[in-house]
């Protein structure tokens, strides 16, 4: 398994479970005996979730990437008796860094729910390869994080013009469309990964999912509201009103 | 073509006796880098080698080396 | 290495050596003899107990005697076949006393009435491959080697800059163990002197090599300062010019251009002073920590025995006398050479020269192929997906290594705790073959459907035990193993209850992955027996006549009207081959062959496929061709630049080295009559448009300069020079050329030598070449009646345009850029494309000739299959769970992944033969639809899940709760 396939969300797995350091070893840089030099992608999640902990007050210290060649068995004693000091030092997940338990397994939830996002966001730079470690300083900024996660964005289908057609439904990868013929679809906001896919694919003549930033989503419309009336068969019913 | 022929009756004739173990297609003298490959790509083509090597491990040279340029990558 | 302890068709007989051969190509009768190594192999499991008990402490080959090791042990730690031997330094063995190992082995191993066997073994051909010998500079007392103690060789230096050296990895002088910062190599130690004792030749490594150690010694020390005294840098490899920039650029390291002298020892620091001269200063003296011998490559110490025990004959400098085209035969048929024995060469050229002799003995042997070889036959598979998971685990003792430190018996019993667990037990050794019968008889007896071995690495071990499910009739991707050993009791020696609760921890972690595993099929794909070779220079010939002669179909693709490539303006060899008449042969051979289908004026519109299975379309005088083929073989070859720099195209007496060539060799008047002729070395090389060093201009030099001597020895000849890379035997006929007054000035690149049409002064219309010599300080003018320009080779112009066709990379110079410039010097980074010739990199002839015979060897052990086997460990995508954004795609380099347009929008799809199973995909999709088997989220996140026991996370989350 290369170093490249360690995930954001084993990372934030890992905290979330009460681990107090995660340690990630990679091979030397550009000594891929491959081509892929995978080392590179697991160097951009850390340097991403290093920020992200910051973002949510943890000590980006108790995550550490290091690269080393299977004959350096000293050196990962080293590094990793270091670590393990370092971490020691840092004191109890949260308890450290002054978050009580709850809260912070509820930020760790909250960043765990937009891992897609954050991947979706950050596609390129996380598989770039730059040619040196060293210009990796600064390659995710506070900045960046603090606008990722205020920018975050929502979506909302408008019951109004919804047309219960269940094209968004059908696509959305996460299922977190509540849909059924007739009633109007709700996006359980719960499920919903915030990729984007029902924005795609709502018809332009309906556009009735719209994409929410910075402000709260509308509370979805209660279930005995969501059968759809038609407004032809609407229009049908007050003529024949009025002939009576 | 003939000698062929026989030698092919008596592969199988030595195949056909179990008491012979020693029979091979090549013989590989020298363990180091070169030898290993040789006999790795004369097995992965089908043929049985013995690999011959005076020292108590395969390996030659290389593997006493650190590092190999110009990507001064490990060498065992 | 370890590849070839556990084929099937590979014996590894250790420790053995050649008494005799006898007969002929096809029919060796060889007689061995096996030394007692005092250990039974089959019954050693390479625990290493009896090391550790062993009173006798001596010098430590390996590490080049400078630490020390025991009477009884492995040879280093990665060693192949991986058991003790004892040596004649054994207390036993000597004095009849000890015997502590036998008592303290566990597995009866130990054997001391062992004595030499003799062997017989009936062979169709050999392979000599017995390495090279470092030189040793005691040989030569001026080098002061055991006589300073800070004097090592680069041998030496080597060990100490290893982690598994003499010191852990830290570079330390044996006089005081202490760090030397200030470091001094000296080149060329053994190589390039006609002295006693040295070698005329040059043993090509040695410059490229220092370089590497003064990287390293600037990476354990960063302050560390390192001089290199040196002749010519001959940084004539591939990647070999940048490398040398690399090392020249970093702070602290200097290059010295001189001859040098070791003067004295300082009786109390130990320090060594070096005698050097500087064009500037005079000769100077310097005071260094220590002093590394650059030494050369010498032929193995007992090589005239070895030549007389397979017949085979020498060269003048005792290496195996070469044929002038094909470096891998021999005057003895059927024995073949590779690696050191064709010469000084480096690590790649021993690869493809060792895949070339593999492939020259399947031309000799075809008829005969596979009747020995092996294939092993296991039980049908039974379906347990449907089973709720029944993990069974064995923990190891590997003698006492686990099971010193880590209480077994408890964490067995621990193991039987754990949920889905429904059996576990110890075993002394997993490994030993008693062992692995047990397990395939657990399996059955209490239906177990996967398997945890708790003992040391996947690396070795798990394709044995994958072995052992599938024995059992269980899918080999149910095994998983928790390595207790590497991770665990050899780092926690003095911690052992710390150490058996990690053993809990990791088994734990491996439990809840076992449980998660899927069953996956490694899939056969059929292999189209034909091969397709672009390129008809030497290198495409070479390799489709190799593999035609072995019965596979080739197609030959050439862009040109005649085969033939660049060696068409190539008249001989600097060894005198006649190169026009060795290609008409070749070409001959090529018409001629039944199975060889040549292509002229050909090029390739499209190529499709994948490993085994490729189509391409040809486009050539036969029309447009679709061709099946199962390898490809890219041997495009290169061009030469066409300088732009001193007159060339002005004047027509300026003239390329191949121009001058051809001159020489049709009688051109003007080149005849010279009076006075000019070479210019590294035209377009070696400057900031192209990088690197052409690698044979020099040697094409040097042939014309001879050639030209030949013909009117009272021809004034200079060379004008940045170094002189006549690296190996080559060094010989740059002796020769000085020898016979061809003058070497050099020059360096910031003050290239001038060229201007002038007078001399007799009238005499000239081209008058100004140059600074460095040796005598002043600036020359040399007139001249000819100029010859050392063009460079550059990368065929079509380079692009194939790499981009069958989706290959290529080096930062432009060249095809192979899959590993060291262990797989001709094949791609995708599978069933293999590369040769100048295309690779600019080489000579016969190094070509090497190389197109290793990518036939290579391509062989891929179309001699049927099938080939791809990998259960591939990606896969949930199409629901897909958003067609495309994020897999640019994560993989294989071009795997391709979105396919559904009903339900775009969608990604893997092509399971072209994923190599890295799984950076999976890290960047968004809602995890792609996922690599065997490496599942599910399966990766149970392991993160159990490292702390569910209880402890409860206790947490209580904790926590109160703390609110």
């Amino acid at each position: 398994m290369c170093s490249g396939r360690v995930d954001l969300k084993y990372v934030l797995r890992a905290f979330s479970n009460g681990i107090d350091g995660v340690f990630i070893g990679g091979c030397r840089f550009n000594e891929c005996n491959y081509s892929t030099h995978g080392n590179y992608h697991a160097l951009n999640m850390v340097l991403l979730c290093k920020k992200i902990m910051e973002h949510i007050g943890l000590n980006p210290e108790r995550l550490r990437f290091e690269v080393m060649s299977g004959s350096e068995g000293n050196l990962f004693a080293e590094v990793v008796d270091d670590f393990v000091k370092k971490v020691k030092g840092l004191g109890p997940l949260g308890k450290g860094e002054g978050i009580g338990g709850n809260e912070l397994k509820l930020k760790l939830g909250e960043v765990t729910k937009l891992v897609p996002y954050i991947k979706m966001v950050n596609q390129e730079k996380l598989g770039s390869r730059l040619e040196n470690p060293e210009e990796y300083d600064g390659f995710f900024t506070s900045d960046e994080i603090d606008k990722l996660f205020s920018d975050v964005v929502s979506y909302y289908i408008d019951p109004d013009k919804c047309q219960a057609c269940m094209l968004c439904a059908r696509r959305c990868p996460a299922e977190a469309i509540i849909s059924a013929k007739n009633q109007i679809h709700v996006i359980d906001q719960e499920k919903c990964i915030k990729c984007g896919t029902c924005f795609e694919a709502c018809p332009p003549r309906f556009s009735a999912v719209t994409k929410i930033s910075g402000e709260p989503v509308p509370p979805p419309i209660p279930e005995e509201q969501r059968t759809i009336v038609r407004k032809s068969k609407e229009k049908m019913r007050e003529a024949a009103l009025s002939i009576d | 073509m003939e000698n062929v022929i026989s030698l092919k009756e008596n592969i199988q004739q030595l195949r056909k006796n179990p008491g012979d173990g020693n029979f091979g297609d090549v013989m590989v003298v020298g363990g180091g880098i070169s030898g290993i490959q040789a006999s790795l790509d004369l097995a992965a083509a089908g043929f049985k080698v013995y690999l011959v090597e005076k020292a108590p491990t395969i390996g030659g040279h290389m593997a006493q080396l650190d590092k190999t340029f110009p990507t001064n990558d490990c060498s065992t | 290495m370890v590849e070839v302890g556990r084929h099937p068709n590979i014996e590894v007989l250790s420790y053995t050596e050649v008494n005799s051969v006898e007969g002929e190509a096809g029919n060796f009768k060889v007689t061995l003899t096996k030394k007692p190594r005092y250990i039974l192999e089959d019954k050693c499991t390479g625990c290493t107990t009896c090391v550790e008990y062993c009173p006798v402490q001596y010098p430590d080959q390996y590490n080049q005697e400078i630490s020390k090791n025991k009477a009884v042990h492995i040879y280093f730690a990665q060693a192949i076949p991986l058991i003790t031997y004892i040596d004649e330094s054994c207390l036993y063995l000597k004095e009849k006393k000890c015997r502590i190992c036998e008592a303290v082995c566990k597995n009866n191993a130990i054997d001391f009435n062992q004595a030499p066997e003799k062997v017989e073994i009936d062979v169709g051909a050999i392979i000599l491959s017995p390495g090279i010998e470092p030189f040793d500079p005691k040989v030569r007392e001026e080098y002061r080697y055991g006589q300073f103690v800070n004097v090592v060789t680069s041998m030496d230096y080597e060990r100490l800059l290893s982690s598994t050296g003499p010191y852990g990895g830290e570079i330390l002088r044996t006089s005081d163990k202490k760090h030397p910062h200030n470091v001094a190599w000296i080149q060329c130690v053994g190589s390039r002197q006609v002295i006693e004792g040295g070698n005329s030749y040059c043993s090509a490594v040695c410059c490229t090599y220092t370089q590497k150690q003064a990287i390293l010694t600037k990476d354990h020390d960063a302050e560390a300062k390192c001089t290199i005294f040196h002749n010519d840098v001959r940084s004539y490899g591939k990647d070999f010019e940048r490398y040398y920039q690399r090392t020249e650029n970093l702070p602290g390291i200097r290059f010295f251009r001189s001859y040098t002298s070791i003067v004295k020892e300082d009786p109390v620091t130990k320090n060594v002073t070096v005698r050097y001269s500087t064009p500037d200063d005079g000769v100077k003296e310097e005071e260094f920590d220590m002093v590394v011998l650059s030494v050369g490559l010498n032929p193995p110490a007992d090589v005239k025995d070895i030549a007389k025990k397979f017949g085979i004959e020498l060269n003048s400098h005792n290496f195996c006398k070469l044929d002038l085209v094909n470096p891998i035969i021999t005057n003895r048929p059927g024995i073949f050479v590779s690696g050191g024995l064709q010469g000084p060469i480096d690590i790649p050229e021993s690869v493809f020269g060792a895949s070339g002799a593999s492939s020259q003995i399947g031309e000799l042997l075809d008829y005969r192929r596979g009747n020995l070889a092996k294939e092993r036959i296991y039980p049908p598979e039974q379906d347990v997906s449907q089973e709720e998971p029944k993990v069974g685990v064995f923990v190891c003792h590997c003698g006492a290594n686990i099971g010193r430190i880590v209480n077994v018996p408890e964490t067995v019993e621990y193991c039987k705790t754990l949920p889905n667990v429904v059996y576990a037990q110890e075993q002394l050794f997993s490994c030993a073959i008693n062992s692995a019968k047990e397990i395939t008889d657990k399996i059955k007896e209490k239906g177990l459907n996967r398997v945890v071995v708790a003992a040391c690495s996947p690396r070795t071990l798990e394709p044995l035990f994958r072995d052992t499910l599938r024995e059992a009739g269980i899918n080999q991707y149910y095994y998983e193993m928790a390595n207790i050993r590497e991770h665990n009791s050899w780092v926690h020696q003095k911690e052992k209850e710390e150490a058996t609760e990690k053993a809990h921890d990791i088994i734990r972690m491996s439990v809840a992955r076992a449980c998660q595993l899927e069953p996956l099929q490694e899939f056969d794909l059929p292999v189209n027996k034909a091969a397709l070779v672009v390129g008809g220079g030497i290198a495409g010939m070479t390799s489709a006549l190799s593999m035609a002669n072995q019965g596979h179909e080739a197609y030959l693709i050439e862009k040109d009207s005649d085969l033939g490539g660049i060696a068409r303006k190539i008249h001989t060899t600097l060894e005198g081959l006649d190169v026009q008449a060795y290609l008409r042969d070749l070409a001959g051979k090529i018409y001629k062959h039944p199975l060889i289908h040549v292509y002229t004026d050909a090029t390739i519109t499209e190529a499709k496929g994948y490993v085994g299975n490729f189509v391409t379309t040809v486009k050539s005088d036969r029309g447009i061709t679709e061709i099946k083929h199962g390898a490809a073989v890219i041997a495009i070859g290169a061009e030469l630049y066409t300088p732009t720099e001193y007159l060339y195209g002005q004047d027509e007496r300026v003239m390329t080295h191949l121009e001058l060539e051809e001159k020489i060799v049709s009688g051109d008047e003007k080149v005849a009559k010279a009076q006075s002729l000019v070479m210019i070395q590294c035209v377009g090389c070696r400057n900031e448009d192209r990088n690197y060093c052409s690698r044979i201009c020099c040697s094409e030099s040097i042939k014309n300069a001879l050639l030209l001597k030949e013909k009117n020895p009272a021809m004034d000849i200079y060379i004008l020079f940045r170094d002189i890379r006549t690296y190996g035997f080559k060094e010989d006929y740059y002796r020769e050329a000085a020898s016979k007054d061809v003058k070497f000035i050099r020059y360096e690149p910031h003050d290239k030598p001038q060229v201007e049409a002038a007078e001399n002064e007799e009238g005499r219309p000239v081209l008058r070449v100004t140059v600074t010599d460095y040796v005598l300080g002043k600036k020359l003018e040399i007139d001249a009646d000819i100029i010859a320009l050392a063009a460079a080779v550059i990368p065929s112009a079509v380079t692009n345009e194939i790499a981009g066709l069958f989706k290959v990379n290529l080096s930062p110079d432009g060249f095809f850029k192979e899959a590993h410039v060291k262990l797989r010097p001709v094949e791609f980074g995708t599978d069933g494309i293999y590369l040769c010739g100048m295309a690779h990199y600019p080489k000579y002839i016969p190094e070509t000739i090497n190389q197109a015979y290793g990518a036939a060897g290579r391509a062989l052990t891929l179309l001699s299959h049927d099938t080939v086997i791809a990998s259960g460990s591939v990606c896969e995508v949930a199409e629901k769970k897909c958003m067609g954004c495309g994020a897999c795609i640019s994560a993989c380099i294989y071009g795997a992944i391709e979105l396919r347009e559904t009903r339900q929008g775009k969608k990604a799809v893997v092509n399971p033969v072209l994923c190599k199973g890295d799984g950076l995909c999976n890290a960047k999709c968004p809602t995890g639809a792609i996922s690599l088997k065997h490496f599942t989220d599910e399966e990766l996140l149970s392991q993160i899940d159990a490292v702390v026991p569910e209880e402890e996370i409860l206790q947490q989350i209580d904790a926590a709760v109160g703390d609110v």
